[in-house]
C-alpha cells in the first residue's frame, strides 16, 4: 500500500545470509518457545476441527459413547424447518449487517481520521460500546429496548398518546415482532465495530499524504478523491475487513439472541446458527446433531473465505504490490 | 525584468505556532526557472506549499500571472507540483496517474488520454504507459511525475526536491533533461533543492533561503561571485570559503580596501596559494585527495583553519610548514557582526 | 490538518473543520448516550412503575440496585473467580503469544509459513463453531466444571492474532539487531527477553489491554462448561440477573455496570496508545 516507496518489505529477522537462521542449539530453543502455541492451536482449533468432522457423522449425548449414523444427520437437518430459518437468519444477518457495519466503520474512519476539535473524543466513544462485555451489553439492551420500560421507546412516545408515537403510530415492539425484533439485532450490533474503525482508522492514516495534495492541486472534489484515491487504495483492506465481519457476524449474533430476543420472538425470528448449535447441544443433549449444523456453519465460512479469496485475486491483478 | 510568473508579496507562513516564513518577497519572471537553495529547515519546501495554496499564509499576497490567489484554493490556482516523493497514485497506471488532473476536471476521456501520451512522450516514458507506479524505478518514476505535472500547461511548475531520491548519475542526468525541459517549453519553474551543485547548474537564479527569510537572489554568478553575506558564501561552494578576522594573521597581497573596525575576510580554497614562498606560516593538519585536486587542511599561528585546494601533483605533506598566501582580488569583506558584504 | 495558527486562513479548510468537528459531536452523541444511561438505569430505584417520559438523571437516585444485584447475583463471589481466571490468563496469554511471536520472526522461513499459514486458518474459524468439539474434549479430560477450560485459551494467546501480531512486530525490527545479538552469542531466549521485548512494549501494552478485556468479557466458555454456582464468573452471574422481570431493571442494569467498568478503565489506559494523533513532523 506504500505509495512508490523504494524501499521494498524489510527483510525477515534471520538476515540475509542465514536462511535458516542460528545453529542447532539456538533452533531448539525456538522450537521450544513456539511449543505452548503450537499445543493450544491443535489442541484447542485444529484437533475440535477434526473432531466436529467425526462427531457430524454421529449419534452422540456425552452418556453413551457415539455411535456412527452415516448422513442421518445432515438429511435430518435439511428436513428441519428450525435449522432452515436459523440458516436464513444467519445469511440475511451477514448480508445486512456486514456492510452497514464496514461502511458505518468506514465513513467514521474518514470522518475522525484528522486532528480536529472533538475528534480525538468521538474516537474514543465509538470505540467504548466494543469494550464494553458482551453481557453486560445485552443486558442493556435488553432494557433499552423493552417496550414498557425502554428509554427507546419512551422516547419514541414522546408527543403522542396512548403509548403511540407523535405520528400515531404504535412504537417498534422490539422484543415481540418478529421483523423489529431482527432489526434490533442488527442495530445493536452497528454499534460494535469499534474494532473495524480502529483498523479503517490507521489503514487511513498510513495513506501517503502527499497524493492528497496532489488530488488538491489538481482540484479534484471530494467525491472523486473519494473514489479514485482513497477507496481503491483502502479496499485491499476493507475487503478483508469484511471477510473478518462476515465470519465473526456467525459468533457476534449469539449474545444479543440469547440475552435480548432469546432466540425469538416466535418463530424462531432470531435464532441464528450459532444460537441453534448452542440449544441442540446444551440444552437437548444432541451433540452429533450440532456437530453436523457446526459443520454446515464451517462450510459457510469456508464458502466467504473463497469469494472473498478470488474477489483479492483479481483486485490483485490491477494493483500489483 | 519582465512579467511576472509568481509573485510572493511579504508572505509570512507558520507551523502550528513557529513561523516558518518572514515576510518573504520573491518574484520569479514568466519563463524563468528560479532555484531555492538552503540548508533543510530554512522554510523551502515551505515557499512551494504557499504558492501551491497547500499551506495557508499568515501575512502577504501570492500571485501568479498576474491573479492575486492568496484566498484560492489549490484546485483553482492553475500550478502544476512535482513532489519529493512524487505521489504517483500506487492503483493507476501511468496513462491514468498522468491524465488524473485532466479527467478530475472533466476533460473528455479520449483527449486526456492523447494529452497525456504526448506529455509522456515529452519527458521520454510514452512507453511506460500501462504499468503501475510500483514497477517503475526511481527515475522512471521521476519522469512520470514530470509528465504529470506538465499535461495540464500551468502557470507555475513546482518542484520539491525532485531529485533527491536519485542516485548521483541518474541525478546528473535527470538534471540536464530538467534543463533542456524547461528551455524546450518556456515555462516558470521554481525548484527547490539542498545542493548547491545543483542549484548552480539548472537556475536562471537562485535564492538562498535561511530560517524562513531570503539571504540573496541572484543570478548563479551573482551567487557564487559577489555573496551577500556570510552564510551565502559560505553555504554555496564546496569545501566552504575560508573566513578570517581582516586583522587576524592572514594579510591577502594586493591593495586593500578601505576597511571598517570589524571586519571579516572570506576568500575560497582555489584562491590559496601555497607557493609563494611568502604570507601567513601554517601546518599542515591534513590532506583529502579527491581525484586531481587535493584539499589541504592548515591552521594558521594562533589556531585558525584554512582549506586550500591544489593540484593533487603539488599537494605539501602531512605536517609540513607551509606559507599561506592569498590576493586581494580574491577576497570578500564582510560585516563581522551583521555578516553583509562590505566589498569589493 | 495543520491549520492551528492564527491569522486569515485563506483555504476553505476552516468551513471542512467545523463540519467535521459538527460531524465528531454528532459520533459523540450518537455512541455515548447508551453508556450513560446504563449508569442512570442502574441508579434508578428499582420495582417502580414505568414513568411514562425518559429520565436521565433517575428520581430518586438509588443504590438499591446494587445492593440486590450483589446479593442475588453472588457477584461479589464471580468477581473473584473472573479476577483468579484474568490473573492467570492475561500474563500467561501474553506470554506464550510474545514468545511464539519472537519464534516465528526467528525460525526458518517455511517454519513460519507453515504455522502463519495455521494461525489464519484458525482465525477463520468462528469461536461458535468449536463449542460442541472442545466441550468433547474437555469432558474427555474430566476438565468441564473447573476454571482450566476458561483459562485455556491462553495457550492460543487468546486469539492467534495477537501471536500474529507479535511476529509482524518482531520482524519489523532491524536484521541488524539480531545479528548482533548472534554475535554476542546471545540465546533466543535471552534476545527476546534482553533486546526484543523491550523494543516492542507499546504492541505488548495494547495486547495486554485487549487479552484482558477479551478474557474479562468471555461469556459463552463459562456458559458451556461451568455449572457450579460457586465458580460462575461475572458474565455468567450477570445472566441470571437477566431473567429477573423487567420492572427490576436497576439491579441487572447495576450488575451491567460492575462487570463493565474494569474493562473500560483498561480500555482507557490502553485507548492512547491506538487512537492518539500523530503528529506530522515537515521540513
Amino acid at each position: 500500500m506504500s505509495a512508490g516507496s523504494e524501499a521494498g518489505p524489510r527483510a525477515p529477522g534471520t538476515g540475509a545470509g542465514s536462511p535458516a537462521g542460528p545453529d542447532a542449539r539456538s533452533r531448539r530453543q525456538l522450537a521450544l518457545m513456539l511449543a505452548p502455541y503450537l499445543a493450544g492451536l491443535v489442541g484447542l482449533v485444529l484437533l475440535p476441527a477434526l473432531v466436529t468432522l467425526a462427531l457430524a457423522f454421529t449419534h452422540y449425548d456425552l452418556v453413551r459413547p457415539p455411535a456412527w449414523a452415516g448422513f442421518d444427520n445432515f438429511t435430518a437437518l435439511v428436513e428441519d424447518p428450525i435449522f432452515r430459518i436459523a440458516l436464513t437468519n444467519t445469511v440475511v444477518f451477514a448480508v445486512v449487517a456486514v456492510p452497514l457495519r464496514v461502511l458505518l466503520a468506514l465513513g467514521l474512519a474518514l470522518l475522525l481520521h484528522r486532528r480536529t476539535p472533538g475528534a480525538g473524543t468521538a474516537r474514543a466513544a465509538a470505540l467504548l460500546p466494543t469494550a464494553v462485555p458482551e453481557i453486560a451489553y445485552g443486558l442493556l439492551w435488553l432494557w433499552l429496548l423493552n417496550p414498557l420500560y425502554g428509554p427507546i421507546n419512551q422516547v419514541l412516545r414522546v408527543g403522542g398518546e396512548n403509548g403511540l408515537t407523535a405520528l400515531g403510530r404504535t412504537p417498534p415492539q422490539w422484543l415481540t415482532d418478529p421483523t423489529d425484533a431482527r432489526a434490533a439485532i442488527i442495530l445493536v450490533s452497528l454499534f460494535t465495530m469499534g474494532e473495524t474503525f480502529v483498523v479503517l482508522l490507521a489503514a487511513r492514516r498510513a495513506l501517503p499524504r502527499d497524493v492528497y495534495e496532489m488530488a488538491a492541486i489538481e482540484d479534484a472534489t471530494g467525491w472523486d478523491v473519494f473514489r479514485r484515491i482513497t477507496l481503491p487504495l483502502m479496499a485491499p483492506v476493507l475487503a478483508l475487513l469484511a471477510l473478518r465481519d462476515a465470519i465473526a457476524s456467525l459468533h457476534f449474533t449469539f449474545v444479543s439472541a440469547f440475552v435480548v430476543t432469546d432466540g425469538g420472538p416466535p418463530p424462531y425470528a432470531t435464532t441464528y446458527l450459532s444460537l441453534f448449535v448452542y440449544q441442540t447441544g446444551f440444552e437437548y443433549l444432541r451433540y452429533g446433531y450440532a456437530a453436523a449444523a457446526t459443520l454446515v456453519m464451517m462450510v459457510l465460512t469456508l464458502a466467504a473465505v473463497l469469494v472473498q479469496w478470488r474477489l483479492v485475486r483479481r483486485y490483485r491483478r490491477f494493483y500489483p504490490r | 525584468m519582465s512579467e511576472a510568473g509568481l509573485v510572493l508579496d511579504g508572505v509570512s507562513a507558520a507551523y502550528r505556532t513557529e513561523t516558518v516564513l518572514h515576510e518573504v518577497d520573491l518574484a520569479v519572471a514568466r519563463g524563468e526557472l528560479l532555484v531555492v537553495l538552503g540548508p533543510s529547515g530554512a522554510g523551502k519546501s515551505t515557499v512551494l506549499r504557499v504558492a501551491a495554496g497547500l499551506e495557508p499564509v499568515t501575512a502577504g499576497r501570492v500571485r501568479i500571472a498576474g491573479r492575486d490567489v492568496t484566498d484560492q484554493r489549490p484546485g483553482l490556482r492553475n500550478v502544476s507540483m512535482v513532489f519529493q516523493s512524487y505521489a504517483l497514485f500506487p492503483h493507476l497506471t501511468v496513462a491514468e496517474n498522468i491524465a488524473f488532473g485532466l479527467e478530475v476536471r472533466d476533460t473528455p476521456h479520449r483527449v486526456a488520454r492523447e494529452r497525456a501520451r504526448a506529455a509522456a512522450e515529452t519527458v521520454g516514458c510514452a512507453g511506460l504507459l500501462d504499468r503501475r507506479p510500483g514497477q517503475l524505478s526511481g527515475g522512471e518514476r521521476q519522469r512520470v511525475a514530470l509528465a504529470r505535472a506538465l499535461v495540464r500547461e500551468p502557470d507555475v511548475f513546482l518542484l520539491d526536491e525532485p531529485l533527491s531520491n536519485l542516485d548521483l548519475a541518474l541525478r546528473v542526468e535527470m538534471r540536464a533533461e530538467l534543463r533542456a525541459l524547461h528551455d524546450r517549453l518556456g515555462a516558470t519553474m521554481v525548484h527547490v533543492t539542498h545542493d548547491q551543485t545543483e542549484a548552480l547548474v539548472l537556475a536562471d537564479r537562485i535564492a538562498v533561503l535561511r530560517d524562513g527569510r531570503i539571504e540573496q537572489v541572484g543570478t548563479p554568478e551573482e551567487i557564487w561571485r559577489t555573496p551577500a553575506t556570510v552564510f551565502v558564501a559560505r553555504f554555496v561552494g564546496s569545501p566552504a570559503m575560508n573566513l578570517l578576522p581582516a586583522g587576524g594573521p592572514l594579510q591577502p597581497a594586493g591593495d586593500p580596501p578601505a576597511l571598517p573596525v570589524e571586519a571579516q575576510i572570506g576568500f575560497r580554497p582555489e584562491a590559496v596559494n601555497l607557493d609563494t614562498g611568502h604570507g601567513a606560516p601554517a601546518i599542515v593538519d591534513r590532506i583529502e585527495v579527491v581525484g586531481e585536486d587535493a584539499y589541504v587542511y592548515l591552521t594558521l599561528e594562533g589556531g585558525k583553519p584554512v582549506v586550500a585546494r591544489v593540484p593533487t601533483t603539488r599537494r605539501p605533506d602531512r605536517g609540513a610548514a607551509v606559507r599561506v598566501g592569498v590576493r586581494w582580488t580574491d577576497t570578500h569583506v564582510f560585516d563581522a557582526t551583521s555578516g553583509r558584504r562590505l566589498a569589493p | 490538518m495543520r491549520g492551528r495558527n492564527r491569522g486569515p486562513s485563506p483555504l476553505p479548510e476552516r468551513a471542512a473543520r467545523l463540519w467535521r468537528s459538527l460531524g465528531a459531536a454528532f459520533v459523540i452523541l450518537v455512541f455515548v448516550p447508551p453508556l450513560l444511561l446504563l449508569v442512570s438505569g442502574s441508579l434508578t430505584e428499582p420495582g417502580l412503575p414505568p414513568s411514562p417520559t425518559p429520565q436521565l438523571v433517575p428520581d430518586p437516585v438509588s443504590t438499591a440496585g446494587y445492593e440486590r444485584a450483589l446479593d442475588l447475583g453472588g457477584l461479589l463471589r464471580a468477581s473473584l473467580n473472573s479476577v483468579l481466571v484474568a490473573v492467570v490468563a492475561v500474563p500467561l496469554s501474553v506470554l506464550v503469544a510474545s514468545l511464539a511471536g519472537f519464534a516465528l520472526a526467528r525460525l526458518a522461513p517455511r517454519t513460519t509459513a507453515v504455522v502463519v499459514a495455521a494461525s489464519l486458518v484458525a482465525l477463520m474459524v468462528p469461536p461458535t463453531a468449536l463449542l460442541v468439539p472442545r466441550f468433547a474434549i474437555f469432558r474427555f479430560l474430566g476438565l468441564t466444571d473447573t476454571l482450566v477450560p476458561l483459562i485455556a485459551p491462553a495457550l492460543l494467546g487468546t486469539s492467534p492474532l495477537y501471536v500474529l501480531v507479535y511476529y509482524l512486530a518482531f520482524r519489523a525490527l532491524p536484521a541488524d539487531l539480531y545479528d548482533a545479538c548472534q554475535v554476542e552469542d546471545l540465546s533466543p531466549v535471552r534476545t527476546w527477553w534482553q533486546v526484543a521485548l523491550p523494543l516492542v512494549r507499546p504492541v505488548t501494552a495494547g495486547l495486554t489491554a485487549l487479552t484482558f478485556i477479551l478474557t474479562w468479557s468471555n461469556f459463552l466458555d463459562p456458559l458451556i462448561y461451568v455449572y457450579d454456582r460457586d465458580l460462575f464468573t461475572l458474565p455468567l452471574a450477570l445472566r441470571s440477573l437477566s431473567l429477573l422481570d423487567p420492572t427490576n431493571f436497576p439491579v441487572f442494569l447495576a450488575g451491567a455496570v460492575i462487570a463493565t467498568l474494569p474493562a473500560l478503565g483498561v480500555f482507557v489506559l490502553a485507548q492512547r496508545r491506538f487512537l492518539h494523533d500523530h503528529s506530522d513532523p515537515r521540513e
